[in-house]
């Protein structure tokens, strides 16, 4: 089995696009939580979201029209080229054949069906444009992301919802150590829409004001939008091309509930069990993990259940387990979230630092680990692990290190 | 050495057939499930699961809340299991059984309706049960409640290759040890608005013939349906005692990344797809015995795929049966790769293509027919290939 390293990093955010920008942002703890502004919540009782400031598409495409793709599409491309450059990777110098892409979603091209509706309610169905067919189904993301950068290898996105960005870097994880390819640009996409803000609201789990993760007063989630892209490679070729590598993928793991659609088991029996698997995939033990990235999304069910979780499986060292959500500043991107988070892990370990929870005042006794308060930390951490939960009751944990020679923990196979 | 992934059963839920017995037979029959749309009245001719009754394998229970997709899957996960003799877990979830599912327009019905209601109905009216029905991935998540299914669980979507990716999928998580036991495949539905995307894209055929590798094809007939194959290690499949039908012996993919929404009329990629395959899988183009073909009557992609077909085969391509199952049941998208895996690998099993139904012999030098073909050997070739410019391909063996 080969070794893979991420080796460039390129994201859309609310809170800033690009690797230094969004680092920045969350090491000061900036919000990207504002007032809706792509469409009218006078309707909803809540009025927040996080939405993608300022994003201009044409910036980033250079063969495909922006006006011919989605929201989401254009955001991959974006995080793509970013991922790209961050690399400083040329793509001739690639077998294309051998560079995949390979991305999570929630929701596809959601303003294809927005815009569907729209015109169905003037009465109007049958003037429907083609393009809105063509356009919606989330194949096309990948697709677009391909097209724009004329790569040919495996092309797939993997729709497991707020799961899908840690779903989508363990495959393409299994695509490179297998040899399948020698680049993937893994990671996830998901465009702001009416019906994911309608569905979260009438499930009550929008908080009206701030996101809140493991605070006792936390009142909910943030639905938010963005993209986040990292060019994975095997780590040899990286080394030999004189890459910058920010972290290394050990392995991850994945598992589902099968118990609810939107509700976590409430022992957090699959999260135990993506976690277990996901060290035991990366050949670490529990006691090597310095820091966690959390689901954290801020509702009161699944900020309880995590800790939980993380409680059951690390047992009476679980408080000496930094473990923070980068969801206070964000919102909940859907599937670009673990995919940003991924990021974040592999520049926690780049950089020495953690990233912090903010909005956190008030203890909860039923989140009892360190959520690393409102200041990042310089821990230097050398393995972590990234978390993620999504409806279908399904989980993706995913491990990532300092990449050193014959690494610490890692039993290679 | 890698490790031998076997097929032991099969859920299959078609516009010619439910279960693995009433397919096989309808299929080697050469019936044509294609008619008047019951779901779209003013559609023209669809290939849809008509008086698809869930209740006869899922019970009442539960199920007003799934939608047609999680229908499909569900009904498809039950067959699958009790096809492979697979008991679930009582209580609690197995995490050793998981899920992996390909789609194409995945749950639009269920987001469309749902967006619609609180267009229509106000956005506090709207029904927050229906939420769930939204994600691209609620039809795994709903199989995998039902069926307590712990292990790994996953929805897959690349275009018309789903079906094929989900299968690749499927076996690394075997390779991987992340379950024992993996269901792989996929579902689609036919609901008002892809029937609608496919009349204003102009992919339907309308109101002329659907005739897979054939000229006067108008181009093809929107269908639906849901494929799982149940796919193990070998080593489990025969501490279990059951005898496999397959084995899943190579995969390839290529995508053309060329233009938006068009087939790649050289067939490079296409071409690529079916060499890596055959690389992976280690065998020879010679060692091939037939060909499950992705033709669904579309023309661009039926030439393409001769092309791409004539590309690896060369002289020998006249010597091979193929088949063009879609002639049947139409173009099941997402599921179509799971639909055709399963036929190549009932074909080796009987050493017979099933027909390509209504083929009429004209204007392809492949050898189609429109009875059954007898054919010889040990691996079947498959492939899927996508509008979006995406190409998979699977070879599959013969349990020996």
């Amino acid at each position: 089995m080969k070794r893979v390293v991420i080796s460039g990093i390129g994201a859309v955010t609310p809170v800033g696009s690009g690797r230094t920008n969004l680092w920045e942002a969350l090491l000061e703890g900036r919000s990207g939580i504002r007032p809706v502004s792509s469409f009218d919540t006078a309707g909803y009782p809540v009025h927040i979201g996080a939405e993608v400031p300022d994003f201009d598409a044409a910036e980033h495409m250079r063969r495909i029209a922006p006006e011919c793709l989605g929201r989401a599409s254009q955001f991959a491309i974006a995080a793509a080229r970013m991922a790209i450059g961050d690399a400083g990777i040329e793509l001739d110098q690639f077998n294309k054949r051998r560079v995949g892409v390979c991305l999570g979603t929630t929701s596809g091209e959601p303003l294809m069906v927005e815009a569907y509706n729209n015109l169905r309610k003037e009465g109007n169905v049958d003037a429907v444009p083609a393009g809105v067919f063509s356009r919606y189904p989330c194949h096309v993301i990948a697709s677009h992301v391909a097209i724009e950068l004329g790569v040919q290898g495996p092309c797939l996105m993997i729709p497991t919802a707020c799961a899908a960005g840690n779903f989508a870097i363990g495959h393409a994880y299994d695509l490179l150590r297998t040899g399948r390819a020698d680049l993937v640009l893994a990671g996830g996409a998901d465009a702001f829409s009416r019906i994911t803000y309608m569905g979260f609201a009438r499930l009550g789990a929008i908080a009206p004001e701030r996101c809140q993760p493991f605070d006792r007063n936390r009142k909910g989630m943030v639905p938010g939008e963005g993209a986040a892209l990292l060019a994975m490679e095997e780590m040899e070729a990286a080394k030999a091309r004189g890459a910058t590598i920010y972290a290394e993928v050990l392995g991850y793991g994945v598992s589902c509930d099968a118990h609810h659609m939107t509700a976590a088991h409430p022992k957090g029996d699959g999260a135990v069990r993506a976690m277990t698997m996901a060290l035991k995939d990366s050949g670490v033990s529990a006691g090597e993990i310095d820091y966690i990235s959390a689901h954290g999304t801020g509702t009161p069910t699944n900020d309880r259940v995590e800790s939980l979780a993380v409680r059951t499986l690390f047992g009476a060292n679980a408080g000496r387990v930094p473990i923070s959500s980068i969801k206070s500043m964000l919102g909940h991107t859907m599937a670009a979230a673990s995919a940003i988070e991924a990021a974040a892990c592999a520049m926690a370990i780049h950089t020495g630092w953690i990233p912090p929870t903010m909005n956190y005042s008030e203890p909860d006794p039923e989140c009892d680990l360190d959520y690393v308060p409102n200041r990042p930390r310089e821990t230097h951490p050398r393995v972590v692990l990234n978390n993620s939960y999504a409806f279908g009751g399904i989980n993706a944990s995913l491990c990532l290190a300092r990449a050193e020679n014959g690494a610490a923990g890692r039993s290679i196979q | 050495m890698k490790t031998r992934i076997a097929v032991t059963g099969a859920g299959v839920v078609s516009p010619i057939g439910s279960g693995l017995p009433a397919f096989a037979e309808a299929l080697f029959a050469g019936k044509c499930a294609f008619g008047p749309s019951a779901l779209l009245p003013a559609a023209p001719i669809t290939a849809e699961v008509r008086d698809f009754q869930p209740q006869q394998w899922l019970g009442t229970k539960g199920i007003r809340m799934l939608d047609r997709s999680s229908r499909l899957l569900c009904v498809a996960t039950h067959l699958a299991l009790e096809s492979a003799k697979l008991a679930t877990a009582d209580e609690g979830a197995d995490p050793e059984i998981g899920l992996v599912c390909g789609t194409l327009f995945g749950s639009v019905h269920s987001i469309a309706a749902f967006d619609w209601s609180g267009l229509v109905d106000g956005t506090n009216y709207v029904n927050p049960m229906e939420f769930p029905n939204t994600v691209i991935n609620s039809p795994a998540g709903q199989a995998a409640i039902r069926y307590r299914l712990g292990g790994v669980n996953s929805t897959i979507c690349a275009g018309l290759a789903s079906g094929l990716y989900a299968i690749h999928y499927a076996a690394e998580s075997l390779r991987f040890g992340r379950a024992l036991t993996v269901l792989a495949g996929g579902v689609e539905e036919l609901c008002k608005e892809t029937i609608r995307g496919f009349q204003r894209t102009g992919l339907d055929a309308g109101a002329h013939d659907a005739l897979p590798f054939d000229p006067a094809s108008g181009g093809l007939v929107p269908g639906e349906g849901s494929t799982l194959l149940v796919l193990e290690n070998s080593e489990t499949a025969s501490a279990r005692g059951v005898t496999p039908m397959m084995e899943i012996s190579g995969f390839g993919a290529c995508h053309s990344a060329c233009e938006l929404g068009s087939f790649q009329l050289t067939a490079e990629a296409a071409t690529a797809a079916i060499e890596e395959a055959l690389s992976d899988a280690n065998v020879t183009p010679g060692e091939i015995g037939c060909i499950v073909a992705s033709a669904s009557g579309n023309r661009p992609g039926d030439v393409m795929e001769e092309r791409a077909l004539r590309n690896v085969f060369n002289g020998r391509l006249g010597a091979i049966p193929v088949c063009a199952p879609k002639a049947a049941y139409g173009e099941s998208m997402g599921a179509a790769g799971a639909f055709a895996a399963l036929i190549a690998g009932l074909s080796l099993q009987a050493q017979c293509l099933p027909p390509t139904a209504g083929f009429r012999g004209s204007g392809t030098r492949l050898r189609l027919s429109g009875e059954r073909q007898p054919l010889a050997g040990d691996y079947a070739l498959v492939n899927a290939f996508s509008c979006d410019g995406n190409n998979a391909a699977l070879v599959v063996k013969r349990w020996q």
